[in-house]
C-alpha cells in the first residue's frame, strides 16, 4: 500500500535538493511568483474597469429601451413626416395597452429652439426636457433635495422644474438649496421643486457616444408643459423600462410591433436597448482583459522557463547522484518523480507568494476604488493549480531525462 | 546464487563495438566471498555491474537468486537491486548534502519502508560498520574510511544477500583499507555474499576465491 508516508518522504527529499542550490530555487521560485501575481493583477485591474463601466452604464437605467421613428420608412404622410413622428397618441396607447413586459414608460420631448434660461442675472446652458413622473425610476435618477413631480403635476401643465447639479452652480451658486425658488426658461417662470443627485459619466464621457450630454447640466420639466411651449404635440421619442435586464429585447420588439400594428405598415420604428450597450461593453471588457491576461501570461511562462532550465542543469550536475539512487534501488518512476516533485515545489511556493502578492495589489485596489475586486477562493484555486500545472510542464523535459539515465553511464559520470 | 552462462557484453561508440565480455561462465553460491582481479580494461567493472543487475546482457543466461534476470523490464530490475543487492563503490557516492544517517535511509525510502522501522535498522546498521557515533555527521565532515563505512551500512541496510564491491580501498590508505576489507570479513561470516573487484593482490587475499579476467574471458579460477 501506498502511504501518505510514501509521498511525504519523497517531498522532503525534494526539499533538501531545493535547499542545496538556496540561490537558483529562489529565482526559481520568483519568476513564478511574479507570473501569478501578474496574472492576478491584470485580472483585478480589468474586472475594476468592467466595474466602472457598468456603475456607469448603470446610470441610464439598466432596464432601459428606448424607442423611436425610423425617419427612412416609406410613410406617404408627408404631415407626420415633418415632426418627430411620435405623438400623445402613440404615447396613451403605449402607456394603456402596449406589452405585457413593460413596467413603465415616459415620454421625452426637447425643444428645436435653446430656451434662454435665468435667474437674476445669471444664467445657464442646460438642456431642458420634457418627461412625465415615472422617467426619474426610468433613468435610474435620484434627488438629493426636494420631490419628484406628481402625476398632477404633469396633467396640469405646472411649471415646476427639476434641475441638475451644474445648474444649480451656475444659477444659485454651488452648495445651495434652490428648492421653491423660481427660474425663467424662455418667457416662463418655473418653480424648482427638487434637485437631480450627480451623476458621473467620465469614463464613458472619455470614449465618446453617451458623453454628449452632460447628465448633470439637466433640467426636466412635465412634458405636458413643454409640448404647449413648444405649440407642437410631438414626442421626439420614448424611454421605457423593461420588467428585467433580460427582457429589454422582447420589450422592444413588442412596442416596435405594437406601433406598427397601430399605425399602419408604412411605419417602422427603431429602438435601442440598454442591454445591447451592456452586451457590446462586456464584450470589448473582455477583450482588452484577454490581451492583459496574455501578456501576463508570457511572464509566467518565461518563470515557467525559468524552473525549467534550472531543473536541466540540476539533472546534469547531479548525474552520478542519479546513477547512485539506481544502484540503491531506484526506478525510472522514481526518479521521475523526484525531479517532477521539485519542480512542483518550487513553482507551488512561487505560486503562492505570487497569489500572496497579487491579492494584496487587488485588495489595495479594491481599498481604493471600493469595487469587489477581493480574489474569491476560485481565483486562489486556479492560481495554485496553474501553478502545479506550470511545474509538471516545466519539470517534466529534465525529470524524464534523468529517469531515463543510464545507471551504469550515470555512475561513470564526472 | 549467481548462475552465469555464455555471457557476452560489447558497447557500442557510434558505429564501432567493443567486445568487452567474450563468453563468461561464472556460480557463485552463497556465502562466498569471490574477488574479481584483471589488468585495467578487462572488464571487470562490466561484469561486477551485470551481476548487480545494473546493466543488461547481450547474449547468455544470468540467474540470481533463482530469479531469471536476462528478460527483466526496469522496474524488476529496480526491485531486484533494491531487495537483493548492495553496492559499494570505490567513491563511496554519498549524497553530500544530507548526512550519515539520510544518506543510509535512502534504500529504504525506495523500498517503502516506514519510517520508525528506517531509525531502528539505520542504528543497527550503523553499529555493525562501528560508526554509532557518527550518524548526524555530514559525509564531508568524515573521513575517507568513515565515509566508506556509511556507504556499506548503506548496501547493508535492506538486507541483502549479495554485496557488489567495486575496488573498496581504491581511494582509501593502507590502513584504512585493511579496516574495510576486515568489516567484509566479518560480514562475509555473519553470511552475506560478496562479490568484489580489486586488482590488489593484498585485498584480494581477504576473498576465498579469486577469479582472473583476461581479455573478457576468465582466465583463472582459484580457490
Ligand atoms: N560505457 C562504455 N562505453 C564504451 N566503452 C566502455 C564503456 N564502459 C566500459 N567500456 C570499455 O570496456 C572495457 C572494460 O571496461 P571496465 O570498466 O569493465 O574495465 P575494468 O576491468 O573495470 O578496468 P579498471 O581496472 O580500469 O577499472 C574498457 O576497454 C572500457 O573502455
Ligand atoms: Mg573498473
Amino acid at each position: 500500500m501506498i502511504s501518505i508516508q510514501f509521498y511525504f518522504d519523497r517531498l522532503i527529499q525534494a526539499f533538501y535538493a531545493l535547499r542545496d542550490n538556496r540561490l537558483r530555487s529562489v529565482l526559481s521560485v520568483l519568476g513564478i511568483a511574479v507570473g501569478i501575481a501578474a496574472v492576478m493583477a491584470v485580472g483585478a485591474v480589468s474586472k475594476g474597469g468592467s466595474y466602472l463601466v457598468f456603475s456607469e452604464l448603470e446610470t441610464f437605467g439598466l432596464n432601459s429601451v428606448w424607442v423611436y421613428r425610423d425617419r427612412n420608412d416609406k410613410d406617404p404622410n408627408r404631415r407626420i413626416r415633418k415632426g418627430t413622428g411620435l405623438d400623445n397618441y402613440d404615447y396613451y396607447a403605449l402607456k394603456d395597452s402596449c406589452c405585457s413586459v413593460m413596467e413603465k414608460i415616459t415620454p421625452m420631448v426637447f425643444s428645436s429652439e435653446r430656451n434662454i434660461i435665468q435667474t437674476g442675472n445669471r444664467y445657464s446652458n442646460a438642456r431642458v426636457s420634457g418627461v412625465n413622473s415615472d422617467y426619474l425610476d426610468i433613468n435610474n435618477d435620484h434627488l438629493i433635495y426636494g420631490r419628484n413631480f406628481r402625476p398632477i403635476d404633469i396633467k396640469r401643465r405646472r411649471a415646476s422644474a427639476l434641475i441638475g447639479p451644474t445648474v444649480v452652480e451656475d444659477l444659485f451658486g454651488k452648495d445651495s438649496n434652490p428648492v421653491g425658488k423660481d427660474i425663467r426658461i424662455g418667457l416662463r417662470r418655473f418653480t424648482v421643486i427638487g434637485v437631480l443627485e450627480e451623476k458621473s459619466r467620465d469614463f464613458l464621457a472619455s470614449i465618446g457616444s453617451a458623453g454628449g450630454q452632460d447628465a448633470n447640466n439637466r433640467i426636466l420639466i412635465p412634458f405636458t408643459l413643454f409640448q404647449q411651449m413648444n405649440g407642437s404635440k410631438a414626442i421626439n421619442f420614448f424611454h421605457l423600462k423593461a420588467r428585467s435586464l433580460e427582457e429589454a429585447d422582447l420589450l422592444s420588439e413588442q412596442a416596435k410591433a405594437f406601433l406598427k400594428r397601430r399605425n399602419g405598415k408604412n411605419y417602422q420604428y427603431k429602438t435601442e436597448t440598454m442591454a445591447t450597450y451592456i452586451g457590446t461593453a462586456d464584450r470589448i471588457l473582455s477583450g482588452v482583459a484577454m490581451i492583459g491576461v496574455i501578456a501576463a501570461s508570457i511572464s509566467l511562462l518565461v518563470g515557467g522557463l525559468g524552473i525549467m532550465n534550472i531543473m536541466s542543469t540540476s539533472v546534469l550536475e547531479r548525474t552520478r547522484e542519479i546513477g547512485l539512487r539506481k544502484a540503491i534501488g531506484a526506478s525510472q518512476t522514481d526518479i521521475l518523480m523526484q525531479f517532477l516533485l521539485e519542480a512542483i515545489v518550487i513553482s507551488t511556493v512561487g505560486g503562492s507568494l505570487g497569489l500572496v502578492l497579487g491579492a494584496s495589489a487587488s485588495i489595495i485596489l479594491a481599498m481604493i476604488t471600493g469595487f469587489p475586486l477581493t480574489p474569491t477562493p476560485l481565483v486562489i484555486l486556479i492560481a495554485l493549480v496553474v501553478s502545479v500545472i506550470v511545474g509538471v510542464a516545466s519539470g517534466f523535459l529534465p525529470a524524464r531525462r534523468a529517469s531515463r539515465l543510464h545507471p551504469v553511464e550515470a555512475l561513470r559520470y564526472e | 546464487m549467481i548462475n552465469l552462462q555464455g555471457i557476452h557484453k560489447s558497447y557500442h561508440m557510434g558505429d564501432v563495438t567493443v567486445p568487452v565480455l567474450n563468453g563468461i561462465d561464472l556460480t557463485i553460491n552463497a556465502g562466498e566471498f569471490v574477488a574479481i582481479m584483471g589488468p585495467s580494461g578487462s572488464g571487470k567493472t562490466t561484469l561486477l555491474n551485470l551481476i548487480g543487475c545494473l546493466d543488461s546482457i547481450d547474449s547468455g543466461e544470468y540467474s540470481l537468486a533463482g530469479e531469471q534476470i536476462n528478460t527483466l523490464d526496469d522496474k524488476s530490475m529496480a526491485r531486484i537491486r533494491s531487495q537483493h543487492i548492495g553496492f559499494v563503490f570505490q567513491l563511496f557516492n554519498l549524497i553530500p548534502r544530507i548526512s550519515a544517517r539520510r544518506n543510509i535511509e535512502l534504500p529504504m525510502i525506495y523500498a517503502n519502508i516506514n519510517k520508525a522501522d528506517r531509525f531502528t535498522r539505520t542504528s543497527s546498521v550503523l553499529e555493525r560498520v562501528g560508526l554509532s557515533d557518527r550518524a548526524t555527521h555530514m559525509p564531508t565532515q568524515l573521513s575517507g574510511g568513515q565515509q566508506q563505512r556509511v556507504a556499506i551500512a548503506r548496501a547493508l541496510v535492506n538486507n541483502p544477500e549479495l554485496l557488489v564491491v567495486d575496488e573498496p580501498t581504491g581511494s582509501l590508505d593502507s590502513k584504512n583499507g585493511e579496516e574495510i576489507m576486515q568489516l567484509f570479513e566479518k560480514l562475509n561470516a555473519e553470511g552475506v555474499t560478496i562479490v568484489m573487484v580489486t586488482h590488489e593482490l593484498d585485498i584480494a587475499a581477504y576473498a576465498q576465491r579469486q577469479v582472473h579476467l583476461l581479455d573478457g574471458k576468465i582466465d583463472q579460477d582459484k580457490s
